[in-house]
């Protein structure tokens, strides 16, 4: 079977397994960034057991592989008492792993600042307020560009792990395996599958290098 | 982390007058009693579902536990490293490829480097355990497994090997050629040798990305850590004592593997280039 062939005869759940795993990509890198930017608050504050708790979090999330993480929330935490679908189980873990490697960008971002900014602007009699709104978070998050491409796109990759769990529609890994079991697809369906996952990598990653021309702070 | 996160966090406050020691005394208080209640539940909710229950754990002080468990690990070990050696030699040939002199051999490398960087590793293992034996090509699961991962890596190790090849100083380039070496000698003797040594502290922190990638062994019924726990859970019927212990395990190990980086980087001073830090494909 030829790609044309796979195209025409699969291309229906071609699109919406690609939708689906855009979709999955784009619900989990922005909670990952919102989790992240919460635990990367809970990092900076001045309190201890919240920086203790944060950097525990990023320890564990960025540490386990997201399959381990997986197979917990499948079936180990209906044991528990919690019971979730399989695309929430999935959506959840990508979200909990990618807020991780999220926080670690901010807090890079934030290291590469400088401590003497902050203190020249405490010395002109700047808030702390007026320091992380003014002096920090604009330029944490201007040196965060391209590492956040690069998690997002490791985000479409890991979208991925979808394959290892029943989906309606299957995400384009899990296609692979549903073409195959449907026809001698051979190599076409994997074809046209990889063809999706390079195409939107190269795509996110031009849109980042682009924002970050334009954002770049060079020191 | 290191010395240098703490100091920019410090930086963000003032030294603390009365009020605001106060204020961060409750804080600290509140933010204690708040993880205790967490944890409180946590430990109830093992304890009504009844997951303390002695046979989920007592298998767990036996040896022959613990042996089958470390069956399982050497399997993922040999894979890792296996694939570690695989995506260290063919990023370097990448890279060496991208950056020389020859224009096709170039435009093929730079292709190649972020098609592999841009795939899944599950859907490269999918690749060689359904697609590759419908063309009548058998191959042990050892090899299912290590040939995509080593791929997968390799796109990424390509990228890391240039990040140190553009570390080495420009000037160092210029003089061997004014004193009439070749481009191959250059690269041989002066590039290579720095470059590698900047990037080692890369190449271990990309060790993290390969175990992971090996959890999926099961697909093609590889014996790792991951699949020696299954048969485990099978046998003892404990699986959510099982899943915990063994992700504990993943978590451990990763962390030492960044950690033994972080070291090797802060004492040789170079940075580490990960996928997040490197340029998008």
């Amino acid at each position: 079977m030829g790609v044309g062939e796979v195209v025409a005869e699969f291309g229906g759940v071609y699109v919406s397994s690609l939708l689906s795993t855009w979709l999955m990509t784009i619900v989990c890198f922005a909670g990952g960034l919102a989790l992240g930017v919460l635990v990367t608050i809970m990092r900076v504050s001045p309190i201890k057991p919240l920086r203790v708790v944060g950097d525990f979090y990023v320890q564990v999330f960025r540490n386990i592989p997201t399959i381990s993480l997986l197979v917990i929330f499948v079936y180990a935490l209906p044991y528990l008492g919690l019971l979730l679908d399989y695309r929430t189980c999935l959506i959840v873990c990508i979200i909990l792993v990618v807020a991780s490697f999220a926080s670690e960008n901010f807090m890079s971002g934030i290291n590469a600042i400088g401590v003497g900014q902050i203190e020249a602007a405490r010395s002109v009699g700047l808030s702390f307020s007026q320091i992380v709104r003014l002096i920090v978070i604009p330029q944490a998050l201007r040196t965060t560009v391209l590492p956040m491409t690069n998690l997002l796109i490791a985000t479409l990759l890991t979208t991925a792990i979808g394959s290892q769990v029943p989906l309606t529609p299957p995400e384009l890994t899990g296609m692979v395996n549903y073409v195959n079991a449907r026809s001698v697809a051979g190599i076409s369906a994997f074809v046209v599958s990889a063809i999706c996952y390079a195409g939107t990598a190269l795509l996110l990653g031009f849109l980042g290098n682009k924002l970050d021309k334009k954002v770049r702070i060079v020191r | 982390m290191s010395a240098h996160t703490t100091s920019m966090r410090d930086a963000l406050y003032e030294a603390p007058g009365p009020k605001t020691r106060r204020r961060t005394v409750i804080g600290t208080v509140v933010s204690l009693v708040l993880l205790a209640v967490a944890i409180f539940f946590i430990i109830r909710q093992f304890y009504i579902t009844d997951q303390f229950n002695e046979r989920y754990w007592s298998f767990l002080l036996e040896w022959s536990t613990w042996r089958f468990l470390l069956e399982g690990l050497w399997g993922t070990i040999q894979v890792a490293i296996m694939s570690g050696i695989i995506s260290m030699a063919l990023g370097l040939l990448l890279m060496l490829g991208r950056i020389g002199q020859n224009k096709i051999v170039s435009g093929i490398c730079h292709v190649l480097t972020d098609l592999f960087r841009s795939l899944p590793s599950l859907l490269l293992i999918y690749f060689f355990f359904l697609v590759i034996p419908k063309y009548g090509i058998r191959m042990p699961s050892f090899w299912m497994l290590t040939i995509p991962i080593s791929l997968a890596a390799s796109g990424v190790l390509a990228e890391v090997f240039r990040a140190g090849v553009n570390a080495v100083p420009k000037g160092q380039t210029e003089a061997a050629m004014s004193i009439g070496l070749t481009h191959g000698k250059i690269v041989r003797k002066i590039i290579l040798p720095q470059a590698l040594r900047i990037v080692i502290p890369s190449l271990v922190s990309q060790l993290v990305v390969v175990v992971k990638d090996t959890t999926v062994a099961y697909v093609v019924s590889f014996p790792d850590l991951m699949q020696n726990t299954r048969v485990l859970i099978s046998n003892y019927d404990a699986l959510v004592s099982m899943y915990f212990v063994v992700a504990i395990i993943y978590i451990l190990i990763n962390y030492a593997i960044n950690q033994l980086s972080i070291y090797l980087a802060h004492r040789s001073g170079n940075k580490i280039v990960t996928r997040t830090s490197e340029n998008p494909v």
